[in-house]
């Protein structure tokens, strides 16, 4: 990340600007850095210890309890199968809701943002109301909906209790109030000539959403399938009160297990599976800065 | 194609667009509706495109009702302000769109989008994407996409409002000629009177949601049927005066406390007929400065003290007050008015209008 | 003219005699249904997901339901499992315990540091601003599991907590294990509020980056000093973003446990750190002596659903709904 020196801030009215400036701006920057340093000090700490034999606070010690103690011997479980069984469930969970997403909230939000129809205002009302609304009280009922889905001949065994298609489900239905809300949005900042024009060109409304309207919307999409990505990566509440046992366990569901699971836990190794996981996130973090900001001010749900 | 407007009406949760509107689009003719934004001009244009569903009345194509038909169906074609063209499609790809949607045959989709685009004079940017076009070339296209389905009926949404100044004289021409040659039904909508007088056959002048008047240009401008005409149509607008209209030992005069103008018999005689006082009006070139060119006549005179210079190169307007009215006229640069200077006005009657205060209808064109 | 045309002139012109048209009442049918069509995958999930959930949590509170009995049918108990519930010992000691967590996190964090940071991030230059706020962004985008591992390990009794090796004997620091020792609230609601502080972050950032730059010139030719322009013109601005991080952000504090399930399961001991949702999450998934109790757990949560319910109406009339349900330009014909 490059931080490039750009525009001077506001002027000063004081009577000796420059100084007060400065101080102000010290001050500032002090206290930014001293509130987000837990932050910064427990990333510290996941790094040193991903790589490190043990360590005591943020210092790496050796076997005899000097500093030091650097071992890659942390990244052993990468040949392990259960890690890579995890990794793909998450990339599953993950992509299912994108895709998921994505298609209800963009049919959903068009409808919502462009279409007349009777219910429209009970319809926009509900997902607002849904959008504010904690979906996590209702994991207990889904439970047991969840259970009857599993009972569907065929199909059952792939969107049910326990399976990875049935965590993916319910994430999805979180997701979607804040999804169609979203498009929504979008759709409502186009041009409505365009769609007339369209319209008036011969196209049916279903081609207009899908050939013109679509591919004005599509930053938006990307910026929704991103949240949602995220999301679904981090997902531990849902899977880990609907699955049982390893073979449907996600990522954040596996590390949560190898905490509690072997006593003494071996922090190290937890860490260096924590730091595995990050790898997507960091890439985002990196290369989607704006789109991240952005995106988490579209409302996002989470406290 | 023959249109027809049958008490065409729009209204949303009691907020009225459109109000009982009627008039007739004769085939190949080119109509304007022209009037202030908020008039309705657009709401009855988007009713006849099948945009917006009618609360009321009826649209006929050829004497069919097509109230119910949808957009695509009603062989049209439109050209917004905006342009709406789809930004990531080439000129190509906006121009064959409809033609795509009709499931053409390949060969004949090229064929018709070059030869458009070649009367449209953009035959060599149909690999653009939009975003690489100008103005007046993305209005082109726009104008392209519409007239490549061989529509019986061109709508226009005011299409030169987003052009500079230049380019909307030339495109203006270029449209009036293009509706000329191809013969197709149009209906033009804008707040220009002058793109409205230039271009229109005839001009549907619209406010707050009626129609005002439906004539040729030079009927508007001359005989104009409502206040609201009078006033909107023409630049600068047409005087009013508060005035009692009486005969006199044998002249009509129009009178009021600060004026006392003679009116020709023909037109004084209608608005005599009304009781009390009536609104007269007068346009800025029939007011004009004395002096040696044009003299003084006893009973058509009226002395003024200049208030406003304003100078438009060829002419001056002049402000100018009477009896606290305040008052336009269009002179020639030569008399060199100036601010503050005593002059005699000297007025043309045989143009004037009057109208009833309260109907605000013409009393001369009823 | 194309057929269609011709078909639908005769139609609509013969309707247009009798009262209301059939066709006309057809098409309208037929345009509601297109929007619908739009709408079924969101019709499905939020049926099976909210609706149906939402009913069967409320008869599920007048059940003795429980793993122990769950081949039985149900068994309906009338309201016993909500006198059960507000008779339970620990019922104040949880309601205490969730309007502190809430209104604690609500006013240090999620309003007022987010606030403040909103204020500093865009009073210094524009880049280091931004580069703040995406760090802040941090604790937001890391998986809960890690983001708690992080935590604990910063609360970690000796040798191997970082704040007690940092900080000995300071601000509590007792050499043992501070968020199921010495200051356990102290962790519950940093955690919370460190995610929570970002939200309101962005949103007050972008509503106090959007007051036009000329107010705030007049201010500055007027003589404000920089604290006086914060007073007395931006904050009186973003009133209205404050009242929705207030509202949005009450529910979600209110309804989230995931942190502290992760970092204190409620504890140290009986009930200190447990609120309202965890309890119903307990009661349900938890098995105590093997038994989940889904029904008693479901009592606590629709009474959460109940005051969830009302918190969204709020809501919806902060968001100034009527502009958000303007009406479509396009009538489907």
């Amino acid at each position: 990340m490059t931080i490039t020196e750009a525009t001077p801030p506001h002027h000063s009215t004081s009577p000796f600007p420059k100084v007060r400036e400065k101080m102000g701006r010290r001050f500032a920057y002090g206290f930014l850095i001293l509130s987000i340093a837990p932050i910064l000090v427990g990333y510290s700490w996941l790094v040193i210890a991903t790589f490190s034999i043990r360590t005591e606070g943020l210092l790496p010690r050796n076997a005899e309890g000097g500093i030091g103690g650097f071992t890659l011997s942390n990244w052993a479980f990468i040949t392990d199968d259960a890690v890579w069984n995890a990794m793909l469930n998450s990339f599953l969970i993950a992509v299912t809701m994108v895709i998921g997403v994505g298609v209800a909230s963009t049919a959903g939000g068009y409808a919502l943002s462009r279409m007349k129809f009777a219910g429209r205002k009970v319809f926009l009302t509900g997902t607002l109301v849904l959008h504010a609304f904690k979906a996590e009280m209702l994991l207990i009922a889904i439970f047991f909906v969840l259970r009857w889905l599993g009972g569907i001949p065929l199909i059952g065994g792939f969107i049910g209790f326990n399976s990875v298609g049935g965590v993916a489900l319910v994430m999805i239905a979180l997701e979607l109030p804040l999804g169609i809300w979203l498009m929504k949005g979008f759709f409502d900042n186009l041009p409505w000539d365009m769609e007339r024009a369209a319209l008036i060109d011969g196209a049916s409304r279903f081609r207009v959403w899908w050939q013109i309207m679509l591919p004005q919307v599509r930053p938006g999409l990307a910026a929704l399938s991103l949240f949602t990505f995220i999301s679904g990566w981090n997902a531990y509440l849902v899977p880990f009160t609907f699955t049982v046992g390893t073979r449907v366990a996600n990522m954040p569901v596996f590390l949560s297990q190898l905490i509690s699971d072997t006593a003494p836990t071996n922090w190290n190794l937890v860490a260096a599976v924590g730091m595995f996981q990050m790898i997507p996130l960091i890439i985002f973090f990196i290369f989607t800065q704006e789109l991240l900001l952005n995106i988490y001010a579209g409302g996002s749900k989470g406290t | 194609m023959r249109v027809e407007l049958d008490n065409l009406s729009k209204a949303w949760d009691g907020v009225v667009g459109a109000d009982r509107i009627t008039l007739e689009v004769a085939d190949g003719e080119m109509v304007a509706f022209l009037g202030p934004s908020g008039c309705g001009k657009t709401t009855t244009l988007l009713m006849v495109a099948g945009i917006y569903r009618p609360t009321g009345g009826t649209i006929s194509f050829d004497g069919r009702v097509v109230n119910e038909v949808a957009p695509k169906d009603r062989g049209i074609g439109m050209v917004f302000q905006s342009y709406a063209l789809y930004p990531h499609m080439t000129v190509f790809g906006n121009i064959s769109y409809p033609l795509r949607l009709k499931r053409l045959e390949k060969g004949e989709i090229r064929k018709r989008v070059e030869q458009v685009a070649d009367m449209m004079g953009i035959g060599d940017l149909l690999d653009r994407r939009i975003a690489q076009l100008s103005g007046g070339q993305q209005q082109r296209v726009s104008l392209g996409r519409a007239l490549v389905k061989e529509p019986q009926l061109l709508l226009f949404d005011e299409p030169l409002s987003n052009l500079d100044a230049r380019l909307r004289l030339a495109m203006r021409g270029e449209i009036k000629r293009l509706q000329n040659d191809l013969g197709i039904t149009s209906i033009y909508v804008t707040h220009d009177q002058v793109e409205a007088m230039t271009m229109a056959d005839k001009i549907a002048v619209m406010s707050k949601g009626v129609l005002q008047a439906y004539d040729i240009p030079e009927a508007l401008y001359d005989r104009p049927k409502t206040l609201f005409v009078a006033g909107f149509v023409g630049n600068p607008p047409m005087n009013f005066f508060d005035v009692e209209v009486m005969l006199l030992g044998g002249e009509f005069h129009a009178k009021n406390e600060s004026l006392d103008l003679i009116v020709p018999d023909d037109r004084a005689a209608k608005a005599a007929a009304k009781e009390g006082r009536v609104v007269m009006g007068v346009r800025p070139e029939d007011v004009d400065v004395a002096d040696d060119s044009s003299p003084r006549v006893e009973g058509l005179t009226l002395s003024a003290k200049v208030e406003v210079v304003e100078p438009l190169g060829r002419e001056d307007l002049l402000g100018v007050v009477v009896g606290g009215v305040n008052v336009r006229l269009l002179v020639d640069k030569t008399k060199r008015a100036k601010p503050g200077d005593l002059v005699d006005l000297v007025f043309n009657m045989d143009n004037v209008q009057f109208f009833d205060p309260e109907t605000e209808e013409s009393l001369l064109w009823a | 003219m194309t057929q269609p045309l011709e078909k639908e002139a005769q139609a609509g012109a013969a309707a247009g005699t009798s009262g209301v048209p059939r066709r006309t009442l057809l098409r309208r049918v037929r345009s509601t249904a297109t929007a619908y069509g739009f709408l079924v995958p969101t019709m499905a999930l939020v049926l099976t997901f909210f609706v149906i959930p939402g009913i069967l949590l409320l008869i599920l509170s007048f059940t003795n339901l429980a793993s122990v009995n769950f081949g039985d049918p149900w068994n309906f108990i009338g309201f016993a499992n909500f006198e059960r519930l507000f008779t339970d010992r620990f019922f104040p000691k949880i309601l205490r315990n969730t309007v502190f967590y809430v209104f604690t996190t609500l006013i240090l964090f999620n309003l007022g540091l987010a606030l403040v940071l909103a204020i500093v991030t865009t009073n210094i230059p524009r880049r280091a601003g931004f580069f703040f706020r995406l760090v802040w962004l941090l604790p937001r985008l890391t998986p809960s599991v890690v983001y708690i591992l992080m935590w604990r390990r910063i609360g970690q009794a000796e040798p191997y907590g970082i704040y007690n090796q940092l900080f000995p004997e300071f601000l509590g620091a007792s050499g043992g294990n501070l968020f199921l020792g010495g200051s356990p609230w102290t962790f519950v609601i940093l955690t919370n509020g460190f995610v929570g502080a970002s939200f309101g972050m962005i949103i007050f950032t972008s509503a106090l980056l959007s007051i036009p730059e000329d107010l705030l010139t007049a201010a500055k030719v007027d003589g404000a000093s920089a604290w006086r322009i914060i007073r007395d013109i931006k904050l009186p601005l973003i009133k209205w973003p404050l009242l929705f991080i207030a509202t949005y952000q009450t529910l979600s504090l209110l309804t989230s446990f995931e942190y502290i399930l992760l970092l204190t399961e409620g504890g140290p001991g009986l009930f200190t750190t447990e609120v309202w949702a965890l309890t119903a999450y307990k009661r349900a998934f938890a098995t105590y002596a093997g038994n989940s109790q889904w029904a008693f757990g479901a009592t606590w949560a629709i009474v959460l659903v109940t005051v969830a319910l009302f918190f969204a109406v709020i809501y919806v009339k902060l968001f100034k709904f009527d502009e958000l349900v303007e009406e479509p330009r396009i009538d489907n014909l």
